[in-house]
């Protein structure tokens, strides 16, 4: 599934549900590089957006979690 | 003494259960607070009521304030002590922007402006009235 490739903006913004949420499982975990191939960079910013995102309340720190 | 000015972005998370106005005077008592402290407000943008990923202090819902502005370092932890005093606020986060991330607030404010613009031929109605 998810080898969807990623336009790579310079910055990520945490404000951005749909780019962040692209590189989630369902589980709201981030996905490895080694599944997306993104660069370096682009996976380190993202990793900052993710969490700002999830302390902001806009993607779940964890989702589809057995109750 | 010359201060330095820098860009901040604060978005924060006002308790919906309070009503409209109530909402509304915590908006404004926060940007009067920011420009009051010698800050200079460049934009608020009330995103309204959003649902949560997650609860919050048993909440679902929250109204979002994503605002702009320029001000000096100093102030800021006033303004989070005073957010974080204010039961109303669930959450907030301070961002200094730097280069690049005032770049890609310029880019999408002039994307914005576009699409302004292509709105402009019929023209929306801007008020935040919901009734």
């Amino acid at each position: 599934m998810s080898n969807t490739t990623f336009r790579e903006p310079a910055y990520v913004d945490y404000k951005d549900v749909e780019l962040i949420k692209r590189s989630l499982n369902e589980q709201g975990k981030i996905l490895p590089r080694r599944i997306t191939n993104v660069s370096a960079k682009f996976q380190r910013q993202l990793t900052t957006a993710v969490k700002r995102a999830r302390h902001m309340a806009l993607i779940p720190f964890v989702s589809d979690s057995l109750k | 003494m010359a201060t330095l000015q820098n860009t901040y972005e604060l978005t924060y998370i006002v308790n919906s259960v309070i009503s409209d106005e109530q909402v509304k005077d915590l908006v404004a008592r926060v940007t009067t607070y920011v420009s009051e402290a010698g800050g200079e407000i460049i934009e608020v943008d009330e995103w309204g009521q959003r649902r949560l990923a997650y609860p919050i202090q048993k909440k679902r819902n929250g109204y979002y304030v994503n605002m702009y502005f320029r001000s000096s370092g100093v102030m800021i932890p006033r303004l989070e002590r005073s957010l974080e005093i204010d039961d109303n606020v669930l959450r907030y986060m301070t961002l200094r922007m730097d280069s690049k991330m005032l770049r890609h607030y310029e880019e999408s404010k002039t994307k914005q402006a576009i699409s302004y613009a292509a709105e402009a031929v019929a023209p929306v109605n801007d008020d935040e009235d919901d009734d």
